[in-house]
């Protein structure tokens, strides 16, 4: 993608919806970052990202099935689309060509 | 859709988030803080949940939220606009009384506000022309009191040592100019003219530091010699006639200066005033006495520290630089004074230019207390927010005519949102209409007020947007604030009520009535102390001061050293005294109401005491008819009286506990330790300070030499005397500008500042009065409208005009005296405070308050009988024929 870049939180969250698949709502999100990287993260935060992301194209949106389990609200289902899953293993990519470059480090 | 939950979380938070939130994303947003919740119940309990849902909620208030929102609804509100504008200005036109009276309470906000604006910016704005202002700091000595009454233990001053400049620029890196600022006065000649003027003496640095436009000459050159002046225009045009006189030639005390600059006069927001610049070093005090004498001090200093200077360095080094010139006068003072080892008994330090004008424990040129503001500030909001309530309440008094158009307009389709516009709408033409009756205002008061400030406040086109934005911004929040109440309680009626034609709205203003109290609580506060301060400032006025300060004129002497002024007097009364509306002529060294005076220190038993000394010649105490109550007066054919002999006041005589004064001495000349003048009457004590001031010993003498001629005149054609005086003083002082004064007036502007607080209050007493009379006209058509009925069936069953007047009244009698009640005690502890800085004053006694408690009920029921007359002559068939 070249021109648009990601913060450490969008890059993150965009993940997250890549690694939770059919399940990625806001809450789902939330408690994914508890449990996997140890960090509380605020709802809002999580949304308003997740909005942003929309915006760019690397996510799109639908409405889940309604359950009992939220007073009867459905979920905002989020999935990654073609381009955010590009974006990803771009940011990978070049991350890791990087990491390459740093010489002292060694793994003995 | 109903919510079925196992808890129920506080909807409110949930309520607020559907407001603002895109109705597109607030399902989504919903169910994940229900889920939230739930899991919080069961982790936490419902309490804490509840606690965090309301948390979360409200964090979801933040633009990447709220800019989602699409704002179309505003956007078909829009349309409507030119028809809501005609609307309103048919119903301000058709209303005209009521209109005028809403334009003018907002207007009179506005205006107040606008002043208030422009009275905090230009305190503000003092002294931040100069360029270098960031740098540019004024010297001060900070010194220890030891007055344990005082709580400030240190007082500061800005007179400094005469060497002090120059010694900081030669020995501290930091410093880059430094400069004398000396005020003095003396006489100034070119030709025939000659005036008295104010010199400022000053270093050739001055005009590098500050950014005083230099209209002619050249800032490196000038001040390289000792007989240079620098001319504001105005002075120049004074003494040439054009303001191109460089070269030119003035005699300043007898000494040639030539003209070498011509500097732009310092604006009204200047600390700095001046009118001629002198070099300080052609000054007699700037003599080598006064340079290497570290205890003189009495020269103001400025310096401009370097682009890289740190001021905590400066001071550091400000201290060694104390230490080392001052290190053996302090030790002393130390141990004269007996300060503790933990204070510093003098220190020196500095204030950054742009704040010396809110230093206030240091007397300079316009000095103000940043307090003021903050005052004015507050009173700006008050006047603001009671003039937008008043407008609420006269908005929901006379709503019961737009019920009609309301209903109307709802059948036709209107939403609630477009109604609550269009009132917005009107209430905002309305206050746009105030904004600027309000200007106006501000145009016709800006002089008066000041002269109130005692500023220069103009309405200058260089600032004129930001004013204008302000006060723009100012009425749309006026507008706003309000028209919110009303629009919404206007635009709420139901339609099939009010078309039906039986609905009877009770006017919900709750808020109204404790508020006209406040107003009126306010009024009657301020009105309390306009009329204690009127009282005082006449007594002042007109209290026996004990001499007659009446038809007596002051001419300075223009004394110059060396030069005997009692020739120049008794030249002067030979001629003058045959004059026939001359009652006598007499001299002293300073005439009473200005702090100027010599006050002489002595011990008397190890005790310290002090009194002030006035030198006079022998016709003073008869010209001035002070009381003798003991000995005899000078005497003129009596040449012994002239050394060596005093005149006490009674204080002084009670200060020494003399028994029998006649017998006694006193050695007023500190150290000196012969017996001291023979005391040979004692005058009753008359009040030679200002009224703020308790009676001190005094005496008078006649060994000093006199700078002031006083003249008794009788009154008679005041002018033709004063040319005959003129005459007669040119005769006996050739050279020498003639002035004078009067000692009446000059009495009375010891008061100068207190008549100026009187005159604010005065003001702003007829302005809240208006204003609350508003508030209780509102709250009284509020009243009358909500029991229209009720008085139709009274006059129906027999009341006549009387009862219902008294029905409708009573309750304002009661609201005006709890009104009263919570103005009375902060009034009273108020001018208590105020009278406490008067050391002679009037008594604040119950007949005043009585008075204006009946002042206040007459007031009030002045403003309601409009409506309650008004109410009672209705005809019953009119209201109550849908019944």
């Amino acid at each position: 993608m070249g021109k648009e870049y990601l913060g450490e939180f969008e890059e993150l969250v965009l993940t997250m919806v890549g690694v939770l698949g059919e399940d990625a709502y806001g809450n789902a999100i939330v408690s994914e970052f508890k449990e996997r990287m140890d960090r509380p993260v605020n709802l809002s935060a999580v949304h308003v990202t997740l909005y942003r992301l929309e915006d760019k194209g690397l996510l799109k949106s639908r409405m889940g099935g309604a359950t009992n389990a939220r007073g009867g609200r459905r979920k905002r289902i989020f999935s990654i689309t073609n381009a955010g899953l590009a974006t990803l293993r771009a940011m990978k990519e070049s991350r890791t060509d990087l990491w390459k470059l740093i010489p002292q480090l060694k793994f003995s | 859709m109903k919510k079925n939950k196992l808890n129920t979380p506080s909807s409110t938070a949930l309520r607020f988030l559907e407001w603002f939130c895109p109705p597109q994303l607030y399902e989504g947003i919903e169910g994940d803080l229900l889920e939230q919740f739930d899991n919080d119940c069961r982790e936490a309990g419902e309490r804490r949940a509840k606690w965090r849902l309301l948390l979360n909620a409200l964090r979801f208030f933040r633009p990447g939220i709220l800019l989602r929102n699409k704002f179309s609804t505003s956007l078909t509100g829009t349309s409507m606009i030119s028809n809501y504008i005609k609307v309103a200005s048919r119903n301000i036109l058709r209303r005209k009384l009521y209109s005028f009276i809403n334009a003018f309470g907002l207007s009179t906000g506005i205006a107040f506000s606008i002043l208030i604006y422009l009275f905090i910016q230009d305190e503000r704005s003092f002294d931040q022309f100069h360029v270098n202002k960031d740098r540019i700091y004024r010297m001060k000595g900070i010194s220890y009191e030891e007055d344990a009454k005082k709580q400030q233990r240190f007082q500061s001053m800005s007179q400094m040592q005469l060497a002090l400049a120059s010694v900081m620029k030669a020995e501290l890196p930091e410093v880059e100019y430094a400069t004398h600022f000396c005020g003095s006065h003396g006489t100034l000649q070119h030709e025939e003219k000659i005036f008295k003027e104010q010199f400022t003496y000053v270093d050739a640095d001055f005009f590098k530091m500050f950014s005083f436009p230099l209209l002619r000459g050249n800032a490196d050159k000038i001040f390289q010699g000792k007989d240079e002046i620098v001319l504001t225009p105005a002075l120049a045009q004074k003494y040439f006639g054009h303001p191109d006189v460089l070269g030119k030639t003035l005699v300043l005390n007898g000494r040639e200066l030539t003209v070498t600059g011509i500097i732009g006069a310092p604006p009204a927001n200047s600390s700095l005033g001046f009118q001629a610049l002198v070099p300080i070093q052609g000054w007699s005090s700037y003599n080598q006495r006064n340079l290497d004498e570290w205890r003189n001090m009495g020269f103001a200093t400025f310096v401009q520290l370097h682009a890289n200077g740190v001021p905590e360095d400066f001071q550091t080094k400000l201290d060694l630089l104390t230490k080392k010139y001052m290190r053996d006068i302090v030790q002393r003072w130390r141990e004269e004074k007996s300060i503790p080892a933990e204070y510093e008994p003098y220190t020196i330090s500095f204030t950054k230019l742009p704040d010396i004008h809110f230093e206030k424990e240091i007397g300079w040129e316009k000095v103000s207390d940043p307090q003021y503001s903050w005052i004015l500030g507050g009173i700006a909001l008050l006047i603001l927010l009671i003039a937008c309530i008043n407008y609420i309440s006269l908005s929901l008094t006379t709503s019961a005519r737009r019920r009609g158009e309301v209903g109307i307009r709802k059948v036709a389709g209107a939403y609630r949102k477009q109604l609550v516009y269009q009132f917005g709408v009107e209430s905002i033409v309305l206050a746009l209409i105030s904004m600027v009756i309000g200007i106006g205002l501000v145009m016709l008061f800006l002089p008066a007020f000041n002269t109130f400030t005692g500023k220069a406040i103009g309405l200058r086109s260089h600032d004129g947007i930001s004013l204008l934005a302000v006060t723009l911004g100012i009425t749309l929040l006026v507008g706003v604030v309000a028209g919110c109440y009303p629009a919404l309680f206007l635009s709420g009626f139901k339609p099939v009520q009010v078309l039906r034609g039986t609905f009877t709205a009770k006017l919900q203003a709750g808020f109204t009535r404790p508020l006209v109290v406040l107003q009126f609580a306010l009024s009657a506060f301020l009105m309390f102390s306009s009329v204690i301060m009127y009282r005082q400032m006449r007594y002042v006025t007109t209290k026996d001061l004990g001499y007659d300060q009446h038809q007596i004129v002051i001419i300075p002497m223009q004394i110059r050293r060396g030069e005997n002024s009692r020739r120049i007097l008794e030249h002067f009364r030979q001629q003058a005294s045959a004059h026939a509306s001359v009652v006598s002529v007499t001299g002293t060294d300073y005439p009473f109401a200005g702090d100027d005076g010599m006050i002489f220190g002595y011990t008397v038993n190890g005790e310290p005491k002090s009194s002030w000394g006035y030198t006079v010649d022998p016709y003073y105490i008869k010209a001035l008819g002070i009381q003798l109550v003991q000995g005899r007066d000078f005497d003129a054919d009596n040449p012994a009286d002239s050394v060596k002999t005093i005149i006490v006041n009674e204080a002084l005589v009670r200060d020494m506990k003399w028994k029998d004064p006649l017998n006694e001495y006193l050695q007023y000349h500190g150290r000196d330790t012969t017996q001291g003048a023979r005391v040979i009457g004692v005058v009753k004590d008359f009040h030679f300070l200002s009224l703020t001031q308790d009676i001190t010993p005094m005496f008078l003498s006649m060994e000093e030499r006199l700078n002031y001629i006083l003249v008794k005149i009788n009154g008679k054609s005041i002018p033709e005397t004063l040319e005959q005086l003129r005459k007669y003083f040119i005769a006996a002082a050739p050279g020498k500008p003639f002035e004078y004064q009067f000692l009446d007036e000059n009495v009375a502007r010891q008061y100068q500042s207190f008549d100026r607080w009187m005159n604010i209050m005065g003001l702003s007493t007829v302005f809240a009065i208006l204003i609350s009379c508003l508030g209780l006209f509102g709250l009284a058509g509020i009243n009358a409208v909500n029991r229209t009925k009720e008085i139709g069936i009274r006059k129906v069953l027999g009341a006549d005009l009387y009862n219902v007047f008294l029905l409708l009244n009573k309750q304002y009698v009661w609201l005006s005296l709890i009104a009263f009640v919570l103005a009375a005690f902060p009034a009273w502890y108020a001018m208590n405070a105020w009278l406490a800085s008067f050391q002679f004053r009037i008594e604040i006694n119950g007949g005043l308050f009585a008075a204006g408690m009946l002042l206040t009920l007459l007031i009030a029921l002045l403003t309601v009988s409009y409506h309650a007359i008004k109410a009672a002559l209705i005809n019953p068939a009119e209201t109550l024929k849908y019944e």
